[in-house]
């Protein structure tokens, strides 16, 4: 008898857990689809646009280093486009929904706070991920332009690109924490304000270090290691001079990213199911 | 249908507004340049705003991109002033041009990409007749972030060269012949710049290296007008025996070339149609009779300097 109940329970949990997994690919696939009917992918013609000038002319610019400012401006290109994305589209996933009172009927079926959140943010993952897939390939051909055939730095951009998209991931699940208590104006101020600061985390450290005052070292230490180290992920200029992270430290990053978003999302989570939609 | 006449003839108006509109200030802004006085080669620059390190604190990730923004702007500066003055400049003789922006240009932009290794060889090659001290520095900081780059002991020694401390070039030399993957030709460089370091041959090798290290078009080509510049020396030199050997022999300078014609077919210097030597550029010395001395034409591209 206890066998047989445990054997159901374990179903239904089972059941649950595959149509949470189901509710949250609706959700993403909703919000991939949303963004490209607010026509986000836009972005790429300017970046195509961009890339094309830039191999065509910046030949005679750059003294011969061409190659060196393809990458430098295809993969900040990248960066930048998809920071913008992620900061402007991330902290409009929320309080689109609110706005139009959709979200009430989200809330009607039987779809928790945290998928809805998960699937939202993988959502815009999905269409970082095209984004940034498309803008790699587009470095790629530049570079088989200007150098009229293979060159190696086509191999040495992915692990940075891949970088990349780890920051834009990160800073996503940021807005996203950022957009689910506060208005969108604020939350990309806030995010924006974060990928600063994550940037300038190695002069937190220094500062703290520097500091006389055991309280003031204290905050810079603690603000250190709760803002997200975004300085790991700029591999950039190396990327453009032919080098390429080691898997080691790429792993590392990708567990750092992992366990970021995972808080992050935690915390989001956490937040609005405190907020009263009924 | 009164509504979509209205509708198009404001849209063809409004249009026509757009496009007067943008061709009057394309027009305007072409007689304002017109207006505005030339720039002034000599002129002192302003500085630059931002230094080397706070210019990488700001750049986020982007310090390779504003490298290369820095990279091509020092360029355009070196470009803008060669075309402001009139004569031909060679690239590493400008120092009557005014261009106390070079250096921080190049040392933004080395700060902000430590490995980008052309602007310290235009350092090394464009900085010295400006200022051979900041040349210097920042050659000695692309070692110090670049260890294992020869080429920058290849620049530096270049540089103590020029300056005539063939002692201390012999040494830089020397230091960048010990990196893993270094020619053969610079610990050989370091044994002719003891030896020899003011010779045209050591000059010869260095530029030759130079040529074909060089990925950067303006060196490469300042390099080749080096070359040239060291053959028609040699030239000249023969020319001066030849014309002594004529004083000697008839007691006065020759009228024209064509009196030496016949030598110079013997020695094979060669020579166009009136009999004039040419210098390595296809272009006829100039013979100065009240001196006796052969001379460059200028209309040779051979620096003089």
């Amino acid at each position: 008898m206890e066998t047989t109940a445990s054997i159901a329970q374990s179903n239904t949990r089972a059941a649950t857990r595959h149509g949470r997994f189901w509710r949250i690919t609706a959700i993403a696939r909703n919000a991939f689809r949303e963004a490209v009917r607010d026509r986000v992918l836009y972005n790429l013609v300017l970046f195509v646009l961009l890339l094309t000038g830039a191999s065509i002319f910046i030949g005679e610019l750059s003294g011969g280093q061409e190659r060196k400012v393809i990458v430098d401006l295809g993969l900040s290109a990248m960066l930048l486009f998809g920071v913008f994305i992620a900061i402007f589209v991330g902290v409009g996933l929320v309080y689109k929904e609110i706005e139009r009172r959709t979200i009430y009927a989200v809330f009607s079926k039987p779809v928790g706070r945290g998928e809805f959140l998960v699937g939202k943010y993988f959502g815009l993952c999905l269409t970082l991920l095209v984004n940034v897939l498309v803008m790699a390939v587009g470095v790629s051909l530049a570079l088989v332009y200007v150098s009229h055939g293979w060159d190696p730095l086509i191999l040495t951009i992915w692990p940075a690109v891949l970088l990349i998209y780890m920051e834009l991931m990160l800073l996503t699940a940021v807005a996203l924490l950022f957009s689910s208590f506060s208005s969108p104006a604020l939350s990309a101020l806030l995010t924006f304000l974060v990928f600063i600061i994550g940037h300038f985390s190695a002069d937190l450290k220094s500062l703290a270090g520097s500091l006389g005052s055991s309280s003031a070292r204290w905050l810079f230490t603690g603000l250190y290691y709760l803002l997200p180290n975004l300085a790991n992920y700029s591999f950039i200029t190396p990327a453009a001079h032919g080098r390429a992270p080691s898997p080691g430290f790429v792993f590392a990053t990708a567990l750092y990213a992992f366990i970021y978003i995972v808080v992050v999302l935690s915390a989001a989570t956490l937040v609005f199911s405190r907020r009263n939609f009924k | 249908m009164a509504k979509d006449i209205n509708d198009r003839t404001r849209t063809i108006i409004l249009g026509l507004v757009v496009l007067v509109g943008i061709t009057c200030a394309a027009l305007l802004v072409s007689w304002m340049d017109t207006l505005r006085p030339p720039d002034d080669p000599y002129a002192i620059d302003e500085s630059l705003y931002l230094n080397g390190k706070t210019a990488r604190r700001i750049s986020l990730s982007f310090n390779g991109l504003a490298a290369d923004w820095y990279w091509m702007r020092s360029l355009q500066y070196v470009g803008k002033k060669i075309l402001s003055v009139p004569e031909d400049v060679p690239i590493d003789n400008m120092g009557q041009l005014q261009m106390s922006l070079l250096a921080p240009l190049l040392d933004t932009a080395t700060t902000l990409d430590p490995e980008f290794l052309d602007p310290y060889e235009y350092a090394a090659v464009v900085l010295p007749s400006v200022d051979v001290q900041e040349a210097i520095r920042i050659t000695q900081k692309g070692i110090a972030a670049n260890p294992n780059a020869w080429r920058l002991y290849q620049h530096l020694g270049y540089i103590y060269w020029q300056q005539h401390d063939y002692q201390a070039a012999a040494e830089t030399y020397g230091r960048g012949a010990q990196i893993p993957g270094a020619p053969a030709w610079m610990e050989a460089m370091k044994a002719k710049m003891a030896a020899d370091g003011g010779s045209r041959a050591t000059a010869r090798e260095i530029y030759t290296q130079m040529y074909e290290q060089s990925s950067d078009e303006q060196v490469r080509d300042m390099a080749h007008k080096r070359l040239l510049q060291l053959d028609s020396l040699d030239q000249r030199d023969v020319l001066r025996k030849l014309l002594s050997a004529y004083q000697a022999r008839a007691g006065r300078c020759p009228n024209s070339w064509k009196e030496l014609e016949p030598v110079f077919r013997t020695v094979r210097v060669p020579i166009d149609a009136s009999g004039a030597p040419l210098d390595p550029t296809g272009i006829p010395y100039n013979l100065q009779r009240d001196t006796c001395e052969v001379e460059l034409n200028p209309k040779s591209e051979i620096p003089v300097k």
